[in-house]
């Protein structure tokens, strides 16, 4: 390269602008800005405000702003729900994990070089096609008259028929089918990125595969596990399709809640509210995540003297 | 053979049977869906006999093959928008970048990770405020949002990973910044735009949140229709209709991941999901 004396480069060279400087990304951000961060504005404006007097017209009064949607909706039904959303989020994360994690090492360790991709194809798969019909079809896989029903009652797993449609456990096993790719990707592409030799370098030191694991692998694969884990609750929190279908009136989640707010029971407000705590909570989860990070990075400095 | 490598070998056996496990458990309801359309039955949920008959009965239904046309046209219009701001989003990222980059990238972050039900009650609000739009221009401005996003990040991995040089060249040469961009940047990445295009519309067919927030009346999607006939009770036409729209996904995400192999295995891939 340095044989190229820098006289001879022609002017055009050193002036290359083919495209002025980084015009082509405005169209998007105007588009973002109208259509994404005015909206979402605008639902913080609405959350202040009250439903509006049966005579008068439109969705919302704004005469007169006050947080009064939020206390509202920090009792009663809504906190439960707010409640039981987080412990089936919660849970359903660390269930994916559990299930999940064991997939991604295997994907990246065991599974044979050629197949990888195709395998990480078919991971995505499913989650690229429609959400509600592979949540749909667990109706008919967990019905009470079903096949699985027959067959788990022919072999005396249960008495009667199987009846966990309609209930939390439901909901709980949809979000766990939901996410689980969510969850196996960000770990695959942590594992995947380990350098081999360290392994070996560990198994020649003495340590066994087990005490390589612990002390090698994972710390390594620690910020793709945790992306997994944040990406799927903050997911699972949000969800609306998996508990309105397999939910019924039993298995409610905050999605439920402010879509019927919004959309049944015509209380804006109230929904603008309720939205907005759901993700300042989600925001505030994902900083704390942040901050376990950083500080899990601070102690192997410390203690290992390399960086994560 | 070493005293210590039977476990391993074990160890390993069961991991791949894991991972086998659970590859069969994601593709299970996809199975159910489309065996159960073929369920000759009344009832869906119970197993009679083996019957095309409810893909027939596709025809006769007006209501479905109206919301099969309006979420046609909603994915074709929101995959052109998508397609146009992302790409050119995703070169000004991948070519452009300075101190802008990491505030718009946070943003694409946002816009992908916010709860889509925010995001929807945001745009039903606004769009109702402006109203403007009309059912299917409302859809097509709900479902791009996000696309816009997905193709950003697509086109820039792409245009990352083919390096600058052959733009540079054409510049040199004495073609103008658009003819250098026409000519050079936009087949080289032609893969990246045409998967974007293909999971654009992929995802717009899909949808189901934004849909229902904000959808006129008269103008439902396909996802919509068959949400209300759930809840209307399930007959073997709606599964018939669900497994139409399944191989329309297969096929868009399997073409869109044909593309974008080309380039850079693994890497763009990773994209795909958020």
């Amino acid at each position: 390269m340095t044989a190229i004396a820098a006289p001879t480069i022609p002017v055009r060279w050193q002036n290359r602008r083919l495209l002025p400087r980084w015009t082509m990304a405005w169209p998007a951000l105007a588009w973002w800005t109208f259509f994404f961060i005015i909206p979402v504005l605008w639902i913080l404006v609405y959350s202040l405000g009250a439903k509006p007097a049966a005579d008068v017209a439109g969705p919302v009064s704004l005469e007169t702003l006050s947080f009064s949607n939020y206390g509202e909706a920090l009792t009663g039904v809504f906190f439960k729900v707010f409640m039981i959303t987080m412990r089936t989020a919660g849970l359903g994360t660390i269930l994916a994990a559990l299930v999940g994690f064991p997939v991604a090492y295997a994907l990246a360790m065991h599974a044979p070089e050629r197949w990888r991709s195709i395998l990480v194809f078919l991971l995505i798969l499913p989650y690229w096609t429609s959400f509600l019909l592979r949540t749909f079809a667990w109706r008919i896989i967990l019905a009470p008259q079903g096949t699985l029903s027959d067959v788990l009652h022919a072999l005396g797993f249960i008495n009667g028929r199987l009846l966990i449609l309609d209930t939390n456990a439901a909901v709980q096993l949809g979000v766990v089918y939901n996410y689980l790719p969510v969850m196996i990707l960000p770990i695959y592409v942590a594992l995947e990125r380990i350098d081999r030799s360290l392994l070996r370098a560990s198994m020649d030191l003495g340590a066994g595969p087990f005490r390589t694991f612990i002390q090698v692998t994972l710390p390594l694969a620690l910020p793709g596990l945790l992306g997994g884990l944040l990406l799927t609750f903050i997911l699972a929190a949000g969800d609306y399709v998996v508990p309105t279908i397999l939910g019924g009136t039993k298995g409610l989640m905050v999605g439920n809640l402010v879509a019927t707010q919004i959309l049944a029971s015509q209380n804006l407000p109230l929904g603008a509210a309720m939205a907005l705590m759901l993700i300042g909570l989600l925001a505030l989860i994902v900083i704390l995540a942040g901050a376990l990070l950083w500080s899990a990075r601070q102690i192997f400095r410390v203690t290992r003297g390399a960086p994560l | 053979m070493t005293p210590n490598r039977k476990p391993v070998e074990l160890g390993r056996l069961i991991l791949i049977g894991w991972m086998i496990a659970v590859f069969i458990f994601l593709f299970l309801p996809i199975a159910v869906i489309i065996i159960y359309s073929f369920n000759g039955g009344r009832n869906l949920y119970v197993w009679t006999e083996w019957s095309a008959r409810w893909y027939g009965a596709i025809f006769d239904n007006p209501r479905a093959a109206g919301a099969l046309f309006v979420s046609l046209q909603t994915a074709v219009i929101n995959a052109f928008i998508a397609v146009t701001l992302g790409v050119l989003a995703g070169i000004a990222l991948a070519r452009r970048k300075g101190r802008w980059t990491g505030p718009y990238l946070a943003l694409i972050f946002i816009i992908l990770g916010i709860p889509e039900l925010v995001s929807a009650i945001g745009q039903m609000i606004w769009l109702d405020r402006i109203g403007l739009f009309d059912g299917i221009a409302r859809l097509s401005i709900g479902h791009s949002l996000f696309n816009i996003a997905v193709v950003a990040l697509i086109v820039r991995a792409r245009a990352e990973g083919l390096g600058e040089l052959l733009e540079q060249a054409a510049g040199d040469l004495g073609a103008p910044p658009w003819r250098a961009f026409k000519d050079i940047t936009l087949p080289l990445i032609f893969p990246a735009v045409l998967a974007g295009l293909l999971l654009s519309f992929t995802f717009s067919f899909d949808d189901v949140i934004i849909s229902l927030f904000v959808q006129r009346p008269g103008t439902s999607t396909f996802p919509i229709y068959i949400l209300s006939s759930m809840k209307a009770g399930l007959k073997g036409d709606v599964a018939a209709l669900a497994v139409i729209m399944l191989l329309v996904s297969f096929l868009g995400v399997g073409l869109a991941a044909v593309l974008l192999s080309r380039g850079s295995r693994g890497k763009t891939l990773g994209g795909l999901v958020g």
